[in-house]
């Protein structure tokens, strides 16, 4: 799999330039919602549950400001990732301590055909150790910028 | 309080979580050994809330097809791709109760 197949899984709808969400809990519960009012899941408490679950097994902010919370769940048609942007930077109780400023959120049905779920984390990962990404994505603030990046 | 169906579902997300962890800590991700043992005692807290009949029927349908819980998709069973009948569908979005699918048996979940 590679990176531009990524860009298909973005949704205007879910991208957020300036998160309010001021702690964790706030910002899962802000991009969840997006999925809710973007009409893409119904079920929000369903899928808080999940992520906060994740989060109780271990951080999923993985270092350098970003965070990638992620999960299946029987309340996903398809495999969707909402982005956010948080400028004053959110605890996360990240793997390097550091607050986080990039997340991530990637929900996925129980079953896709193609299974691209976890080759996506695998790849977002990747691409987010590269600081030149990193400082890239904190540079932008609109949706079209933000899916040329993963284009080229 | 949930009802039996969401309890059900959130079921099935928590073994789907588990089913990957190993997965996930492969790519990078921090998976603690704690945290695998709270998520058995939450399993263990929602299958206390689930009738034993019920439980029983997940299990069956897990082991045979992985996913007991599908989705519905307008009319379609998303497991075996059958048409389901109105009254089905009808009792579905109404009462949010444990129906199985009359074609491959598995329970139903409405999406939208
Ligand atoms: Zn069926």
């Amino acid at each position: 799999m590679e990176i531009q197949e990524i860009t298909g899984f973005f949704k205007e709808e879910l991208f957020v330039a300036d998160l309010k969400g001021k702690t964790r809990d706030e910002v899962l519960d802000e991009l969840t919602e997006k999925f809710i009012s973007g009409n893409f899941i119904k079920n929000h408490e369903l899928v808080l549950d999940m992520l906060h679950r994740r989060e109780s097994v271990g951080s999923t902010g993985i270092g350098h400001g970003i965070a990638i919370p992620h999960g299946r769940t029987t309340a996903a048609p398809e495999l969707t990732i909402a982005f956010g942007k948080s400028s004053a930077g959110v605890e996360w109780e990240a793997l390097d301590g550091e607050p986080v400023h990039l997340v991530f959120l990637v929900i996925a049905p129980p079953y896709e055909e193609n299974n691209h779920y976890l080759p996506t984390l695998g790849k977002l990962v990747e691409f987010l150790s590269k600081a030149e990404n990193r400082d890239r994505l904190k540079a932008i603030d609109n949706f079209q910028d933000f899916i040329s990046l993963f284009s080229q | 309080m949930k009802n039996e169906l969401e309890i059900l579902v959130a079921l099935q997300d928590l073994d789907l979580m588990l089913k990957e962890l190993d997965e996930v800590r492969q790519l990078g991700f921090d998976v603690r050994s704690e945290g695998e043992e709270a998520l058995a005692k939450a399993r263990e807290e929602l299958v206390g809330q689930i009738s034993k009949p019920l439980l029983g029927n997940y299990e069956r349908l897990r082991a045979k097809y992985k996913r007991a819980i599908v989705p519905v998709k307008g009319d379609t069973c998303l497991g075996c791709f059958m048409k389901l009948p109105t009254y089905l569908l009808t009792h579905m979005q109404r009462d949010q109760r444990v129906i199985n699918c009359e074609g491959c048996g598995r329970i139903l979940y409405w999406l939208k």
